[in-house]
């Protein structure tokens, strides 16, 4: 009991020595989905090339360095896709899209033939970050198409379910 | 008198002895010392901009009210300690991505936050009387790696004559 004065007084002259006041505030930072897609280049071309020597065109630039950014909920899924709007077309002449095909390079990227009707997977990650990598894009080259200027439009879709 | 007796009387004897001493010091200390934190406000928030566009994200600024009297020459402290990392479900942004700028310097300084010790908010001698006011800007290193989420986290603010 002797022992408890003394620590009890002890105490109480500690507590009256550190005098401190205190305030909190509360640390809110909201980060929404964000996603960003950003290519060297938003155009090829295939140059002429004789069907026989050449028969697989590569693209000019030969790749495109694809860099995608996304802020995702934690161990979510984000895929990159390519569809093609149409087939390739020089005025009423056509050609499928099929004949375009591409390589890669880059963690989670993957190779894939061009589609009018279905997008194709470019690239599967999983949770945030950002992921570069490449794309290098072929024209299947034959004696059979028909000469002309041939176009067509690409839309790539970064998504997050 | 036994030594077990008189031990139990010495110390009988210096209990009472720091008893008497603590109730009268507790009245002159605490009379003496008067300490006054207002934080405002209390809701720290970061803006919502991407890590391309902003890579260090800055909270509207945080003013602080302080007051120290009766402290004579001794020094005085405020420090900010969070209470843990950002937290958003099972996601965690490391606290030590928040720092801060404040004004005036001195007697505020710069800092990182941790969770694990108290980090200088401020500090000065004597007393601030009338109440002094400081600003803290609050930032956040912005990163795509973060997930996605709403995060939280607990700052507390102490104001001490060690």
């Amino acid at each position: 009991m002797h022992t408890a004065l003394v620590t009890s007084a002890v105490m109480l002259l500690a507590a009256v020595a550190i005098e401190a006041q205190r305030g909190t505030a509360l640390l809110l930072v909201n980060l929404p989905a964000q996603a960003r897609l950003s290519f060297s280049a938003t155009s090829v071309t295939y140059p002429d090339a004789d069907p026989t020597t050449t028969p697989l065109v590569a693209s000019v630039p030969v790749s495109i360095t694809i860099t995608v950014r996304a802020r995702v909920q934690r161990n979510s899924q984000v895929t990159l896709t390519v569809q093609s709007t149409d087939d390739l077309r020089s005025g009423v002449t056509v050609l499928p899209a099929s004949l375009m095909t591409w390589t890669v390079t880059g963690p989670g990227f993957a190779g894939g033939t061009l589609s009018r009707s279905a997008p194709q997977l470019v690239g599967r990650w999983t949770g945030s970050g950002v992921r570069v990598g490449t794309q290098s894009y072929r024209f299947e080259n034959r004696w059979t198409h028909p000469t002309g200027t041939y176009s067509a439009t690409l839309v790539y879709t970064l998504a997050s379910p | 008198m036994s030594a077990r007796t008189r031990t139990r009387l010495t110390l009988w004897r210096t209990g009472r002895l720091l008893l008497i001493l603590g109730f009268l010091a507790a009245p002159e200390v605490a009379g003496a010392q008067q300490l006054n934190l207002t934080i405002s406000p209390l809701i720290v928030t970061f803006p919502t901009t991407d890590p391309d566009t902003a890579p260090v994200l800055s909270a509207a600024p945080v003013t602080v009210e302080y007051r120290v009297r009766g402290n004579g020459n001794r020094p005085w402290l405020l420090t900010v300690q969070a209470s843990g990392d950002l937290v958003s479900g099972q996601s965690r942004i490391p606290v030590s991505a928040v720092t801060w700028a404040a004004t005036p310097a001195p007697p505020f300084r710069a800092g990182t936050m941790s969770s694990t010790q108290a980090q200088t908010l401020a500090s000065g001698n004597g007393n601030a009387n009338p109440t002094a006011t400081g600003t803290v800007t609050f930032r956040l290193t912005n990163s795509w790696t973060y997930d996605a989420g709403i995060y939280l986290q607990t700052l507390t603010f102490t104001l001490s004559t060690p």
